[in-house]
């Protein structure tokens, strides 16, 4: 029984606290959102430098060798800043669906642009019709030769709009939400018959709409087998859930200690706030519930890494139920007991909250997956 | 007990129907004539422009029911845009408390919407502890003016008033409540200042308003100095009750239902979804229960009674209430209520849905915080005392 983090691990995390403590200030996280391409890209390019990027890819493909615990570490760090940088939409999604489906080729030629920044992924799953569900694919594929021609809609796209590719999900055979039958394409962002439609997201950061009409990709672009796309898909859903649930706990850690640092500074009738009880017993309970959801972080976590998949699967609906239910808990409460400056766009915390708000919305929200643990 | 309405309630719902349909904003009319027209027809009607003021003032004198057929047709219906300041905060301290000379002076402007008004009570140290006023006002030593320098905070409208009216300390050696003085001042002047605040919407309603040397004659003063707590405090209860929202809720969970059964989710809708349909109805049944209470409100008001604990129970359940509906709704948007910016994207009522989910937070804040809604129930109704903190 061990918790903690390895030597390399420990030295990540104390990089990353770093680099959020000395850039990522609210001030200049306000300006880079405002900003085409809604990032840093210096920040980005120290991402690379520092090797973060590479993280979770295997050696053979220049990456780090790490796993699911490494990008927990990263993300639970990114959380404390509200990071906007495409980490989570370019290495963990669009990566980790090339890492796992591309051929030998196709990451050889991609995967070092990934790696050092100089390429960024998107990845297209969401439709409106399938509101939670992966394997409802209504964007089709037809085969014409060596090539396939791709026609549909996706939605919600994060950083499409400076993606080189997006991995898009497609339907090749069977009925609208069959698991079977559908097929992943690493379709290049400029090709003909791809238009984005891009727009901010509440959180801060960018998604796109995407209309794909008559595109058409080479069958070497597919990623895993034609028809047996879910498995990869469902696998890069798995690992963004971990990484939006360590991003949320570190955004809940912010949210619940400024709520106590604020409430010993502010006075209301003749008293500090925190000397009233029924604020205290409140701020516990935030507390308690951050606690709570750092657990099911760890242990969902590793079971992926190490369990059995069924047991793995189990742990992370419980933890993007856990997250989105006490993610509201806690950002309405942090808000709440600052008061009306809680409801401003002065203080941090109210962004905190609107992050933890969307993380919430990405990948099935709270009752979602609690129906899916108890299925 | 009979909550029938009776044939005149019957007439009068429909009378108030029949009004409401015949003035509708016509598209593409000026929208303040309009505006102005409709309040002046309202008031033609024998004081529909002014429901809550009393007949001694031109008000409508209906009784409880016929309030509450009011505020229900209202929800349903598209009024004119109004403000409470004026009609619904001001003007009852000016019946009260007000001399003659001030009410004429100042009540027919706030009936007819010409002038309009903000209210000067939070400050940065005086939220949820509203006596804590610091905003100071020195009366001259020839007695006529006062000299007010301070600021106030969330000031809702403050950018669009021609008046406020502002509680100033003029007394600070006392208990805070004492030494409290309600003036009256144009925002118009020099020496007055308004700095928007931006919310978590995104939206600019609220303000600080900075005041250096602003003079207002004595004349502006309501009542005695010194004792404008008292005259404010009457009122706040008021406006909790005012918060609840109830009749706007009623109208909000219809909209609601219609929104989920828009979304698909499998091969029906999210209506469909147990776990969100449970959501729904139970927000529906405490929304039911909350109505009987402000009835019963209502119907202790009509003996003539002042807005006793119930306003605090209402402003409580009626808040929890809206927060509800829009967290529901930004359920129902799904991965849609991300989406933020100047369009819709994927359904269309998600970004609206997330602007009135983040607004809504304030709510359980504002008029008194849930927090605070609970001491006065503590107190007053159970009363209970605190020892110490």
């Amino acid at each position: 029984m061990n918790f903690d983090l390895s030597e390399e691990q420990r030295m990540i995390q104390e990089s990353v606290a770093r680099f959020i403590k000395d850039n990522y200030d609210l001030e200049s996280r306000v300006a880079s959102s405002a900003k085409d391409p809604g990032f840093n890209t210096d920040h980005w390019n120290t991402m690379a430098e520092l090797g973060w990027l590479g993280l979770p890819f295997a050696e053979s493909d220049g990456g780090f060798g790490g796993n699911q615990i490494d990008v927990m570490v990263v993300m639970e760090q990114f959380g404390k800043g509200l990071v906007l940088e495409p980490f989570l939409a370019s290495i963990v999604m669009g990566g980790g669906a090339l890492k796992r489906g591309g051929s030998e080729s196709l990451k050889s030629e991609m995967l070092p642009g990934v790696i050092d920044g100089s390429r960024q992924l998107a990845f297209a799953y969401a439709e409106q019709q399938a509101r939670f569900d992966l394997h409802d694919v209504t964007t089709t594929a037809r085969q014409e030769g060596e090539a396939f021609v791709l026609n549909g809609q996706k939605s919600m796209v994060q950083n499409a709009e400076t993606a080189s590719q997006i991995v898009v999900s497609t339907r090749t055979s069977g009925g609208q939400v069959d698991e079977d039958g559908i097929t992943l394409f690493l379709v290049d962002a400029d090709a003909d018959g791809i238009t984005l439609d891009n727009f901010p997201t509440v959180d801060g950061l960018r998604a796109s709409e995407i209309a794909i009409k008559d595109v058409s990709v080479s069958a070497d672009r597919i990623l895993g087998e034609v028809g047996r796309g879910f498995e990869i898909l469902n696998a890069v859903a798995n690992d963004a859930m971990l990484a939006l649930g360590a991003e949320a706990v570190g955004t809940m850690e912010v949210l619940y200690k400024d709520t106590v640092a604020y409430t010993q500074e502010r006075e209301q009738f003749g008293h500090p706030l925190s000397d009233f009880q029924v604020l205290q017993h409140r701020m516990v309970e935030m507390f308690i519930e951050y606690e709570q959801c750092k657990s099911m972080l760890y242990r969902a976590t590793m079971e992926a890494v190490k369990g059995d998949p069924a047991t793995a699967q189990k742990a992370i609906h419980g933890l993007k139920h856990l997250v989105g239910k006490y993610g509201f808990f806690i950002g309405e409460n942090a808000v709440q007991l600052h008061g009306g400056m809680g409801v401003t766009e002065e203080l941090r915390l109210g962004h905190y909250f609107k992050r933890l708000v969307v993380i919430d919305s990405m990948f099935g929200n709270a009752d979602f997956h609690l129906q899916k643990f108890a299925a | 007990m009979d909550i029938e309405l009776s044939a005149e309630d019957l007439s009068f719902r429909e009378e108030v129907r029949q009004f409401f349909s015949d003035n509708e904003y016509p598209a593409g009319e000026d929208y303040m004539t309009w505006r102005t027209q409709w309040f002046e027809k309202a008031r033609q009607k024998g004081g529909w422009d002014v429901p809550k003021w009393p007949a001694d003032f031109g008000g409508p004198g209906w009784t409880p029911t016929q309030h509450y057929i009011w505020e229900q047709e209202t929800a349903r219906a598209s009024l004119p845009f109004d403000l409470p300041f004026g009609v619904g905060m001001l003007a009852p301290i000016l019946m009260a408390y007000g001399n003659e000379e001030q009410q004429h002076r100042f009540l027919p402007d706030i009936r007819s919407r010409k002038v309009n008004w903000c209210q000067g009570y939070s400050e940065a140290g005086a939220g949820s502890d509203l006596a804590n006023v610091k905003t100071k006002a020195v009366l001259s030593d020839d007695g006529t003016y006062y000299m007010v320098n301070g600021s106030k905070m969330w000031t809702t409208a403050a950018h669009m008033a021609d008046w406020i009216f502002c509680l100033t300390r003029t007394d600070a050696s006392g208990i805070k409540q004492k030494g409290i003085t309600f003036l009256l001042f144009p925002m118009q002047q020099d020496g007055v200042e308004v700095k928007p605040i931006i919310t978590l919407g995104g939206s600019h309603s609220v303000n600080s308003v900075y005041f250096t040397d602003v003079k207002v004659p004595v004349e502006n003063r309501i009542g005695e100095e010194g004792k404008g707590w008292t005259y404010a405090k009457g009122l706040l209860q008021h406006e909790r009750t005012g918060l609840a929202g109830l009749s706007g809720s009623l109208v909000a969970l219809e909209k609601l239902k219609e929104q989920a059964r828009s979304v698909t989710r499998g091969n029906g809708t999210l209506m469909d979804d147990p776990g969100y349909r449970a959501k729904v109805a139970e927000l529906e049944i405490d929304l039911m229960a909350a109505e009987y209470t402000e009835l019963r409100s209502l119907a202790s008001a009509s003996t003539g009674a002042a807005p006793g604990p119930e306003s605090s129970i209402l402003k409580l359940k009626g808040t929890e209430i809206q927060q509800r509906i829009q967290k529901l709704t930004v359920e129902a948007g799904g991965i849609y209520s991300a989406a933020w910016g100047s369009k819709p994207i994927g359904l269309p009522f998600a970004r609206g849905g997330m602007g009135g989910y983040l607004a809504s937070r304030a709510f359980t804040i504002y008029g008194g915080a849930s927090e605070v809604q609970r001491d006065v129930i503590a107190k007053n109704v159970l009363g209970l005392k605190r020892s110490s903190k």
